[in-house]
């Protein structure tokens, strides 16, 4: 268990780069004192340091890290998340195409000034992730430290039809994309992939 | 009346004529040369599908006197003879849907008009070319081969073009846009013009002003003994407009004399495409023309000092975005003139900032922790590039297009990104100072002076002001 929680943790530190503490909690489901004390222990060995309130990985940290991930990928069925990845492949794209046409149309930026476009955006993208989720619970199913993206997609979506469009695509917040992005980044390591290789093929740019 | 005759008359509308036809009308009506054509109206489209997708027999017994008129204009003859005529067959709806229905060119190319035509140019090679295409085109199109008999080949495409109007991607396009599927489209027949006839033959294209500044100066490009798609392709040099004045004096005065009443007439920048057969000039469209911002601010003033738009007009003709993007810094121009590029992508999100590239997420976000303008330059971005990007001045990538995570996340920042220069681009460039112009796409060497003030401040200034007339005349009314 401990193992696992350590994978989770560091391993969302990878993703975010550089996160708060609240921003780790709250992507982890965990409450705020138990992640804290979680943190202060990796500091302590060595795996990550804090900065302006911020958690960073350590050179030893991503070390520590990659044997973790690698242990995790012999425990599980090579195959079957091969195959799930190649099933995320056209999704994503879609799911691409839809975040461009939020935030750009016609060419130029979207100006946010046509409710009736934006609203047919985020329904479909709504409904693409609707249509996404026995794929994701198959995910689950094959690597069990994906649950965490359930709830995550779920209070990201629960803000947006709260009417909070910042919770759709922006940055350093966990918004739909950012967890899309991340849970991307983790299909293609749990798939043995590397971003550069899937990214010189088309897959993932 | 099964066809329609374009002979600049007024008296039909554009919901009958369908777009196409409507803009020959508009210049006929002109008095300018335009390849002759006639049109079979949007009424005949309803007719067509009424009868279970067939010609009505009024439409097959007149086509004969309809390209009597196209030859009688171009002193050609449909199919035959030393000098055949050949047609385009286009869609043409009363609302615009670009690109969604088919359009079949040269058509009437049987292997004896190959044969007169390869005299004729002098070149086999080019009509067996356009035969190729042609015969290409038909079968796409129409479904089968071209029939030898070419009026049996202008009934096939009258009726693939009328049938594009239910294909799929027309069906989508207007579903998605709230077009009604009930007004159809209209079918222009046109003679066909050869810009590679001979050395008095020539094709181009020409902008009534400066499409990059809005300088009131004609700007256009063109290739002497070339077809149009020559000029697309890029696959030949093209020559500015002064070296037509010099070659052919007389088609020129009167290519310029056309851009400007044609301008007049539309009360907007055109942009036009020519063809010169032989020495006598036919347009062949003209539309309004695509702009640079800076271009879009400094034409809608000077459109309404020439007086061809009302001061609300201009500052209707000038939208947020392009205001927005004229007041945008940019490259002093001498310096961009002789600055090297380093690099060219696709600009991702935009505005220009100039930096030191800096390849390690780690790296940047420490020097911009310091206070330095950094550049981070990756072959992609990954999750845990995001907080180097949000201290970055701008983002560049080797991978990747428009939806690329480098580009969602540049535009949510608001920060200038290129994507997709290449592998083994930019992530060569560590340590170097450049400028990044996200407008153009172009990674330049060195920290180019950058010019924060509008390129055409009183132009703005002119815009504001009428702006401010229209919002107090509005308060005078409703108090």
């Amino acid at each position: 268990m401990k193992i696992l929680g350590d994978l989770a943790t560091l391993q969302l530190l990878r993703l975010k780069g550089r996160a708060a503490v609240d921003v780790l909690a709250c992507a982890l489901g965990a409450n705020l004192p138990v992640i804290a004390q979680d943190l202060i222990r990796l500091c302590a060995a060595g795996y990550c340091h804090e900065g302006a309130a911020r958690y960073r990985l350590t050179p030893a940290g991503r070390e520590h890290l990659n044997a973790l991930l690698d242990s995790e990928r012999a425990a599980l069925d090579g195959p079957t998340l091969t195959g799930l990845y190649e099933a995320f492949t056209p999704v994503n794209h879609d799911y691409k195409r839809l975040i461009h046409a939020w935030q750009a149309r016609d060419g130029a930026p979207n100006t946010h000034t046509d409710k009736a476009y934006d609203d047919e955006v985020v329904r479909q993208i709504r409904d693409l992730h609707q249509r996404f989720e026995p794929l994701l619970g198959r995910m689950i199913d094959a690597a069990p430290r994906l649950a965490g993206y359930t709830e995550r997609f779920n209070a990201a979506l629960g803000k947006i039809a709260g009417g909070d469009m910042a919770w759709l695509t922006r940055p350093m917040i966990d918004s739909h994309h950012t967890i899309w992005f991340e849970l991307h980044e983790d299909l293609i390591g749990l798939a043995g992939h590397t971003r550069q290789a899937e990214a010189e093929a088309g897959r993932a740019d | 009346m099964a066809i329609i005759i374009l002979d600049g008359g007024a008296n039909h509308s554009r919901e009958l004529l369908g777009g196409k036809a409507w803009s020959i009308q508009r210049m006929l009506g002109l008095g300018i040369a335009v390849p002759p054509a006639f049109v079979l109206s949007t009424d005949e489209c309803g007719r067509y599908f009424a009868a279970g997708g067939k010609l009505p027999d009024g439409v097959t017994a007149a086509l004969p006197a309809a390209m009597n008129h196209l030859e009688t204009v171009t002193g050609r003859k449909f199919a035959r003879g030393p000098r055949p005529l050949l047609v385009s067959v286009r869609s043409g709806a009363p609302v615009s849907m670009p690109g969604m229905m088919d359009t079949v060119l040269n058509l009437g190319l049987t292997p004896e008009v190959e044969h007169a035509m390869g005299r004729e140019t002098t070149s086999a090679v080019f009509a067996a070319d356009t035969r190729r295409r042609f015969e290409q085109q038909y079968r796409d199109v129409v479904g089968h081969a071209p029939d030898p008999d070419p009026w049996r080949q202008l009934e096939g495409a009258i009726c693939a073009v009328f049938d594009s109007w239910h294909s799929r991607r027309a069906t989508v396009y207007r579903a998605e846009r709230g077009i009604d599927d009930g007004i159809g489209t209209a079918v222009t027949v046109q003679a066909m013009v050869f810009g590679n006839l001979d050395e008095r033959s020539g094709t181009g294209v020409v902008f009534t002003r400066n499409p990059s500044t809005g300088a009131a100066q004609p700007f256009g490009e063109w290739l002497p003994q070339a077809q149009g798609e020559d000029v697309v392709s890029g696959s030949h040099d093209a020559l500015p407009l002064a070296a037509m004045a010099e070659r052919m004096p007389a088609a020129h005065a009167q290519l310029i004399r056309h851009a400007q009443q044609l301008e007049t007439a539309e009360r907007d920048m055109q942009d036009i495409e020519f063809t010169i057969e032989s020495g006598q000039l036919w347009l062949l469209q003209s539309r309004a023309a695509k702009r640079s911002a800076v271009a879009a601010v400094h034409l809608a003033v000077t459109l309404q000092r020439e007086g061809l738009i009302t001061s609300q007009e201009a500052v209707a003709r000038v939208s947020a975005d392009q205001l927005k993007r004229a007041l945008q810094p940019h490259i002093e121009a001498t310096a961009r003139a002789t600055a090297r590029v380093l690099a060219r992508g696709k600009p991702a999100s935009p505005g220009i900032r100039s930096g030191l590239v800096v390849c390690s997420n780690a790296e940047a976000e420490d020097r911009a922790d310091a206070g330095e303008a950094v550049v981070l330059a990756r072959p992609t971005t990954d999750p845990e590039d995001v907080p180097a990007m949000m201290g970055a001045a701008a983002v560049i990538t080797e991978l990747g297009g428009a939806t690329s995570h480098a580009a969602v996340v540049s535009r949510e920042l608001g920060i200038p990104c290129i994507v997709g220069c290449g592998v083994g681009t930019v992530t060569t460039l560590g340590k170097r100072q450049v400028t990044v112009d996200a407008e153009s796409g172009e990674i330049f060497d060195g920290a180019l002076p950058i010019v924060t003030a509008p390129a055409h401040q009183e132009d703005v200034a002119q815009l504001a002001e009428w702006a401010a007339q229209e919002l107090a005349r509005g308060t005078t009314l409703t108090h």
